[in-house]
């Protein structure tokens, strides 16, 4: 049992146990922060993708150990962002969300590619987007979402 | 009054891109315990002996002994067991569930059971036949001779798998004296009957003093995937609540989901035809053969909506028809998007090609032909009553994508032959191919009439706030947007005055399972009446109950024994084009893009609509193209997603898709089946375009680089 | 129990005391050893993480080729100026941003799986790993250090520290991974090829390998001395693509059949001597 802090949606926080637990697990079950998904449990869905030192990291396969002092930001902490509420708008105007599941996952992958590259190409936000699986969508209306949004003028990115 | 199909907002939304939205696997009841299923480790045998191990204080097994009803999920045919009795037929097959409150311990108590097998022999060819239907249509009294030329295609499919991003997952607890279902499902009172069923519940009895209930939570996904399989998760947690009173969850695991869950019923289907050289097409004979897996389930179902579209979008006027259900010692198949369809489709489209191209005649010459116009008779003899639009949509389809220049340039490149030794990296193939397909909307033949019995309220209160009573769920397809819309816009009341919420079998009537593409159709269809006599009657601050109840068209004709007659009151109509390049070197496809063309009546909200021609039409091209599932002795091979792979944002490419307004008569606002339709094209498109690139017959899907150099190989 | 190492030093000192799992970005790890979610992954015995440990995040070059520290992600690969376009080309197709935003290097090696994506290119690189143990430092090269399937010569006292990659010129590159899908797939095979010609088209070098296709990545120097030959004197190549036939030993799975593997990857090879200019 180990006692570390880490920065959880901009607070500092504490967890008290095994290094190895995942950090779903814990996003979950000790925090009660379900926008988090389980998909796969092995990282090729991303429906438990998180924000990492602000990219996009599967929160599945991310140990306790790695997080200690990083900051974590979930779809919880990340929906009360400008930046957000532009995504979410984007994502409601083009018919993103299906069943919404996967939704959360692919907010952050939005997010995450566009700190590192504000005005993407399609090719490009296919990229961003490669390890997030929807099953609904067929993946236009998403990518359309994000292309939208990151073609607004008031530069979030 | 403003066109029903401008699209609004989804209401869910905001609840679901925030990540607020509680799905089965989110919600924690107080005191609540966790189950896991310990499964049959041998694929056929009987159980000799099984230990137990000595539990902990609050740790319980739940097995085939504590069930007060009798041991079968209710479906269809009493066949499958909740739990394993003595005797095993797949491998997995549930024989308890561990519960408590610690999953190490859990576990702990899994490993510490023991179980002494006798092995049996299993089988996996398709021998054992446990249904079978045939029927005829025409006077198929044709023999192959000098005129008459046979030709025969054999086409072969594999599972496919749901993949669904929400596994599977239900919680059962104990509520007001009752055994009560909250989970991920398509059919709340599939579960219900189900759930009454295994705790030997009579129907009549429940209605007196009610013992069960199910409620749905948000469902993640389910294309089929949570029609018929949940009712096995609810039974076991309704003996093991029934007999404990206690909260347990029971979720999955996306391995356990994709090894022992439902999938789409591999098949081979046989065509026969015997023709004229000029290409005049005496007769057609099909047979179709499903894998059922261990147990029938819905097979039998699906093995009807397989036969019923034995002559796909075309009408041949004679035909013998014949199917069966194999019995195979694997997970059972179940109910998945298309249900049946997509795999005849398939096999349809391929053969008419294939037919052209053995008497070297023009393939879009041979399918005009034979499409199918107003007043055909169906392959069950009935009657295509409504306007077939197809030749209008076809011509669309194809000229948005240059279908015509392309496959003629692509041929000709194939046939040019190439004189080339090795190729270069991007060398590629170029292909271009174009399904037409239909769907039968709702329930197979007298299924709503006799068995669903459709019925749906609409109970308005004292401050003229409506509320649409139906068991029908939102999966992702949006009806909890577009059935308040329809209630909003009849009533010309805003939208928020109208409310829908998630199913609870205590509250809402049965107005059916989510599936068949028939919701909006006939439910929809039930809401609309209802809301039309609301409308009627309407007195203002009155608390006032509305009830409509389904009743068959009266020029529906449709005999369940021979199968003859109409079996669908509507059908939506579809074409796709697909384009593709394949490698030269590795033959690894890429798809280039994709154009549409639906007749589903009339959009209730176009852009849901828009969304479901997208996600369908990639899981259609999905099974077509990418996604390989098989067994080996009769364990699944692909268990994760990894190994059983379904298109990414980078395998998809652009859908240009096009509605047409073709309103049906008896459809709410006009509006068909679209959910399945959706699926059914992409396959044969995909498969056609690839076959047009690499100039070789395509037999099977999905044509994976490995078959497509298995066709080239073949010289 | 894991161990947080306060610096390197104290991670050599940790190995030295017992055998430990070492977990950098956990992406192989986490995976091997589900456990049922919510439960701690079934870990064999103590493990130290060394995700955290910076002195082993840095990419720099000198004479003795290009130092790539073993904690170095997969996603600074990407980022950095310094590393060779076939490098980054196996990095960008072999994994998610998800994946590489965690996931280091030394972790690929070290993971030796056969379908490693980095590995053919490593292979061609003539890639040494670079070792230390409180004993010392070992250097040994990478076909040497991977023995099979999961297998290498590590110690358990030992961590990868780094990986040097001799700097080699070419003009010619070609890299294949084949997957299931376009993205975020695990590999039924890839081939990577490099060859350097001079201005009058005389090939001086060339370099080839084969992953997921053997128990381990698949490189052969004579063979590659003979394609040299054969490539300056237009000689026919049936031969040597024969020998290469019999090195590619690939495996039917849940993914991918031995046909189609192995002539998937003979195709490979005979589009890549076509574009050095070879019959």
């Amino acid at each position: 049992m180990s006692r570390v802090e880490f920065i959880l949606n901009e607070k500092k926080v504490e967890f008290e146990g095994d290094l190895n637990k995942r950090l779903l697990d814990v996003l979950r079950d000790d925090f009660g922060l379900f926008g988090s998904k389980e998909g796969c449990g092995e990282g090729e869905c991303g429906a438990c993708a998180i924000l990492f030192n602000d990219e996009i990291v599967n929160s599945c396969l991310l140990p306790m150990a790695n997080v200690v002092n990083q900051r974590v930001m979930t779809i919880e902490g990340f929906s009360t962002t400008k930046k957000y509420k532009a995504i979410e708008q984007s994502f409601m105007d083009h018919g993103a969300v299906q069943c919404g599941y996967c939704t959360p996952g692919m907010i952050i992958a939005t997010e995450s590619l566009l700190n590192k590259n504000a005005k993407p190409t399609e090719e490009e936000i296919k990229d961003g987007l490669a390890g997030n699986l929807c099953r609904c969508t067929g993946y236009n209306m998403i990518i359309d979402a994000i292309i939208a949004v990151s073609r607004r003028e008031d530069d979030l990115w | 009054m403003k066109d029903i199909s401008i699209s609004i907002n989804k209401v869910d939304n905001i609840s679901k891109i925030s990540g607020k939205e509680a799905y089965v696997g989110d919600i924690k009841l107080p005191d609540m315990y966790h189950a896991k299923t310990f499964r049959a480790n041998i694929i056929k045998g009987t159980i000799k002996k099984i230990t137990y191990p000595n539990l902990p204080k609050d740790y319980y097994i739940v097995d085939a002994s504590d069930i007060p009803g009798k041991n079968f999920v209710k479906i269809i045919f009493d066949d499958m067991p909740v739990f394993v009795e003595n005797k095993v037929s797949y491998y997995g097959e549930p024989i308890c569930l561990v519960i408590g409150k610690d999953k190490t311990e859990i576990l702990k108590i899994m490993d510490g059971i023991s179980v002494t097998y006798e092995e049996d022999t299993p089988e996996f060819e398709y021998k054992d036949a446990v249904i079978h239907y045939d029927f005829n249509k025409g006077d198929p009294k044709y023999k192959e001779s000098d005129d008459l030329k046979l030709i025969e295609g054999t086409y072969d499919m594999g599972y496919q798998e749901h993949v669904y991003i929400e596994p599977q997952g239900m919680i059962g607890y104990f509520e007001n004296n009752k055994v009560s279902m909250l989970g991920a499902m398509q059919c709340p009172y599939y579960i219900k009957n189900a759930v009454l069923s295994i705790l030997g519940i009579e129907p009549e009895e429940e209605e007196k003093n009610s013992k069960v209930k199910v409620k749905q939570a948000p469902v993640g996904g389910a294309f089929g995937g949570k029609e018929e399989f949940p009712s096995l998760l609810a039974c076991q947690l309704a003996v093991a609540v029934n007999k404990l009173k206690i909260p347990i969850s029971l979720i999955y695991e996306r391995t356990e989901d994709m090894e022992f869950s439902t999938k789409r019923h591999p098949a081979t289907i046989e065509l026969k035809t015997l023709v004229t050289k000029e290409g005049d097409i005496k007769q057609v004979m099909a047979k179709v053969s499903i894998d059922g897996g261990a147990y029938k389930g819905l097979s039998g179902v699906v093995l009807q909506r397989a036969m019923l579209a034995a002559s796909g979008a075309y009408a041949f006027d004679n035909m013998i028809v014949t199917g069966d259900v194999f019995r195979t010692n694997t997970v059972p198949t179940g109910a998945f998007r298309g249900f049946g369809a997509p795999q005849m489709i398939f096999s349809v489209e391929m053969f008419i090609q294939h037919i052209a191209k053995t008497l070297s005649i023009n393939p879009l010459k041979l399918r005009k032909k034979y499409l199918v116009k107003q007043g055909d008779t169906t392959s069950t003899s009935g009657t295509f009553r409504d306007t077939v639009i197809m030749p209008d949509m076809i011509k669309k389809a194809m000229d948005i994508s240059n279908y015509e220049s392309k496959t003629t340039k692509y041929e000709k490149l194939i046939n040019a032959g190439n004189s080339v030794k090795g190729y270069s990296k991007d060398d590629v193939y170029r292909g271009v191919g174009m399904s037409w397909f239909l769907h039968g909307c709702g329930f197979t033949g007298s299924g709503e009439q006799k068995h669903i019995k459709a019925v749906v309220r609409l109970a308005k209160d004292a401050n003229n706030q409506v509320t649409i009573l139906i068991a029908s769920v939102d999966m992702g397809q949006g009806i909890k947007t577009t059935m308040r819309k329809l209630v909003a816009h009849e009533l010309e009341i805003p939208f928020e005055q109208v409310t829908l919420d998630d199913p609870d079998t205590d509250y809402v009537p049965d107005s059916g399972p989510t599936v068949a593409s028939r919701t909006m159709m006939i439910v929809g269809g039930l809401v609309l009446e209802a809301t039309k006599k609301l409308k009627k009657q309407w007195k203002d601050n009155e608390e006032q109950l509305i009830e409509t109840n389904y009743k068959q068209p009266d020029y529906v004709k449709w005999d369940d024994e021979t199968l003859i007659g109409d079996a669908y009151p509507a059908y939506s109509w579809g074409v796709n084009i697909v384009e593709v390049e394949v490698s030269k070197v590795t033959y690894q496809v890429n798809l280039v893009g994709t154009w549409s063309v639906y007749d589903i009546g009339k959009a209730i909200d176009e852009r849901i609509i828009m969304g479901q021609c997208d996600g369908g039409l990639l899981q259609g091209i999905g099974y077509g193209m990418l996604e390989v599932m098989n067994h080996k002795d009769g364990k699944i091979q692909q268990k994760s997603v990894t190994d059983y792979i379904i298109p990414t944002a980078k395998d998809s490419a652009k859908m240009e898709t096009h509605l047409m307004n073709n309103p049906f008569a008896l459809g709410p606002y006009g509006a068909k089946g679209a959910g399945e339709l959706t699926l059914i094209g992409g396959a044969p498109a995909v498969a056609l375009a690839i076959e047009n690139a690499i100039g070789k017959n395509v037999y099977k899907i999905p044509v994976t680089p490995e078959y497509i150099m298995e066709l080239m190989n073949n010289e | 129990m894991v161990i947080l190492p306060k610096d390197y030093k104290h991670t050599l000192d940790a190995l030295q005391d017992e055998k430990l799992t070492i977990i950098a970005g956990g992406t192989d790890v986490m995976v091997k050893n589900r456990n049922w979610s919510g439960l701690i992954p079934r870990v064999e015995g103590n493990s130290i993480n060394i995700f955290q440990l910076n002195e082993l995040s840095y990419i720099r070059e000198d004479e003795s080729g290009l130092h790539i520290g073993a904690g170095t992600k997969l996603e600074e690969l990407l980022n950095s100026p310094l590393i060779f376009e076939p490098l980054k080309a196996a990095v960008r197709e072999m994994a998610s941003p998800a994946i590489r935003h965690v996931g280091t290097i030394g972790g690929n090696v070290g993971n030796a799986s056969p379908a490693g994506d980095t590995l053919p290119i490593l292979y061609v690189y003539d890639t040494v790993i670079v070792l230390e143990s409180v004993e010392g430092i070992r250097e040994i090269s990478i076909f040497e250090f991977i023995t099979g399937p999961g297998k290498t010569t590590r110690k358990s006292n030992e961590i990868i520290k780094e990986i040097i990659l001799k700097n080699i010129d070419y003009t010619g590159f070609y890299y294949e991974k084949v997957g299931g899908r376009r993205s975020d797939a695990i590999s039924k095979l890839s081939f990577v090829g490099l060859y350097n010609a001079d201005e009058k088209g005389t090939i001086k070098d060339v370099r080839i390998a084969f992953g997921a296709v053997y128990k381990t990545i698949v490189r052969n120097h004579e063979l590659e001395r003979q394609l040299l030959q054969s490539l300056n004197s237009e000689k026919s190549m049936e031969d040597i693509i024969d020998e290469y036939s019999q090195l590619i030993q690939p495996i039917d799975d849940q993914r991918s059949n031995a046909n189609y593997r192995k002539n998937c990857s003979l195709s490979l090879l005979k589009s890549f001597i076509q574009m050095a200019g070879g019959n």
